[in-house]
């Protein structure tokens, strides 16, 4: 597995990615292909480590946003009743810099496409990171590098039946968590037909899970942990 | 010769009982005041550079900055022997006399205010201001700046920005735009309604939601026209709209859909006889052979 921390040299290849840090004509050079597009940087430093790990699936093929909407067969649910399920999402791959003093974003890949979609009106809805998954009462199986699963955790707050078929999540408060498998956990807190409330549990979805560098953390971004809250309708 | 400073800052200057020593005392206040608010403006902006957007952090920086020129120059204005309580009726009447002085300053500066709080348009907008279209550099108190896509610079004055129709390009977080396809009259128009949509279904930033629509709009002289709506974000629409339309026409030709050349049919009398035929031109037998 790629995912890890790394000091000087290193190679790691998978699937149609290639990542490693060489020495280049005397130079500590970092390279990076995936899916036939290369990435190069020539890397100075005294005492800095490479991380690796799986990200906030909303920066590829460029950040437009901060939101993912996980699309997943509509299902329909009492008032009162709550159900874990669990959902794939996309997983993509940052690459850090690290040193005492500092924490740089290096590379952000990953395989497979990507797709955009409005969540709401287009004079004030949201642009969301879309992706369609399966629904699944067990952990799914997942490709390790293009896939992570996500435990989703429904329930309906309201005093009518509601039909579900997409939740949209904001990426800063996403928390990711890795082992030989990338996860992270949610919630989804149905208010009303058409409202809901999203967010992320900062805890590991099994134990021994390591938990992920967040893109916010490391471009020093300040966030609070808010969830969303889904006014434009749950389906 | 020899000069005493002592001497030359008791000096009067000959405006009430102001010296030199005062008028030097008001400078450095003041220039003080100036350094400071430039330092606290610098680093208040630097702090901010990542945690507030760019027109909020300027409007705030701006704000800081102002407020502590004024408190300089209030806290030097008695090395002018000013009577602060003195300033506040004389200020209100020299106001008025200033107002109507700089009318259109004060029209300006006003404006300023209105579209900073209003907001209908931010820096890094794209809009079209006065028959002006780029992107905003700066709003400032009395006027806009608008950088115009070939890198002119425009300075607009706030009254103008208020009063005119501004079109914010970037305003809603999605926009939508069109494509003209033409195919020719013998190509499949469903084929290329279905391969048209694989294509923008492809690209990453062509919404999924609103749906893109390709329809057949108009049956012309020499081909069937489909038009595609297209939503993509605001924000990079440009980007969508150019990345597109090549594919697109790469797809349909892939197909052995073509954009037809434009063709008119030409019918001569009855009885009517060619003479020559110059090389290239198409004799009467030939056209009718071509619509058959």
């Amino acid at each position: 597995m790629m995912f890890g921390r790394y000091s000087g040299t290193f190679r790691h290849e998978f699937d149609e990615i290639q990542v490693e840090a060489a020495e280049v004509n005397g130079l500590l050079t970092y390279r990076r292909r995936c899916e036939g597009e290369a990435f190069e940087r020539i890397l100075v430093s005294n005492t800095g480590e490479i991380i690796i790990n799986p990200v906030e699936p909303v920066n590829l093929p460029r950040e437009i946003t901060n939101y993912l909407m996980m699309e997943f067969s509509p299902m329909v649910i009492e008032s009162g009743a709550s159900r874990t399920v669990y959902l794939k999402f996309p997983v993509e791959i940052g690459v850090f810099l690290e040193s005492t003093r500092d924490m740089e974003v290096l590379d952000i890949f990953g395989l497979g496409t990507q797709k955009y979609t409005l969540y709401g009106s287009p004079n004030n809805g949201i642009i969301a990171r879309w992706y369609r998954s399966t629904v699944s009462s067990e952990f799914p199986e997942v490709g390790c590098l293009c896939q992570g699963v996500m435990e989703l955790s429904i329930s309906n707050a309201s005093n009518e039946w509601v039909e579900v078929s997409h939740a949209v999540f904001n990426s800063t408060d996403m928390k990711i968590y890795y082992d030989d498998v990338v996860a992270t956990t949610a919630t989804m807190r149905i208010l009303s037909p058409t409202l809901a409330e999203t967010n992320f549990i900062d805890a590991p979805l099994r134990p021994g899970m390591v938990k992920s560098v967040e893109l916010y953390t490391a471009r020093k971004i300040p966030t609070i942990n808010r969830g969303y809250l889904m006014e434009w309708g749950l389906s | 010769m020899t000069f005493n400073v002592t001497e030359i800052l008791e000096i009067p200057t000959g405006v009430g009982s102001i010296t030199v020593e005062n008028l030097v005392y008001f400078a450095v206040i003041v220039l003080v005041g100036v350094a400071v608010a430039r330092f606290v403006a610098t680093n208040t902006r630097r702090i901010l550079q990542e945690r507030l957007a760019a027109n909020e952090r300027e409007l705030f920086v701006k704000l800081v900055y102002y407020i502590i020129i004024l408190w300089a120059v209030v806290v030097a204005l008695p090395q002018l022997n000013v009577n602060l309580s003195g300033l506040l009726v004389a200020g209100g009447v020299a106001g008025l006399v200033i107002a109507f002085a700089s009318q259109s300053v004060v029209s300006n500066l006003v404006s300023g205010l209105f579209l900073m709080f209003e907001h209908p348009i931010k820096i890094g907008d794209n809009v079209n201001v006065a028959g002006v279209t780029g992107s905003v550099e700066d709003v400032r108190v009395l006027s806009t700046v608008v950088k115009m896509y070939d890198g002119i610079y425009v300075r607009i004055p706030n009254e103008k920005v208020f009063t005119s129709n501004i079109t914010n390009y970037v305003h809603n977080p999605a926009r939508r735009f069109e494509y003209q396809l033409r195919i020719r009259y013998q190509d499949d128009a469903n084929e290329a309604i279905r391969i048209t949509k694989e294509v923008i279904e492809t690209h990453p930033f062509a919404l999924r939601s609103p749906a893109p629509s390709v329809f057949v709009d108009t049956l012309g002289d020499s081909s069937v026209n489909l038009t595609a709506y297209i939503w993509a974000p605001a924000r990079n629409w440009w980007d969508v709209r150019t990345d597109l339309l090549w594919k697109i026409k790469q797809a349909l030709e892939a197909n052995n859909i073509e954009i037809p050349a434009p063709r008119r049919t030409v019918v001569f009398p009855e009885g009517s006889e060619a003479k020559t035929l110059a090389p290239g031109m198409v004799g009467k037998e030939e056209i009718f052979e071509k619509e058959e």
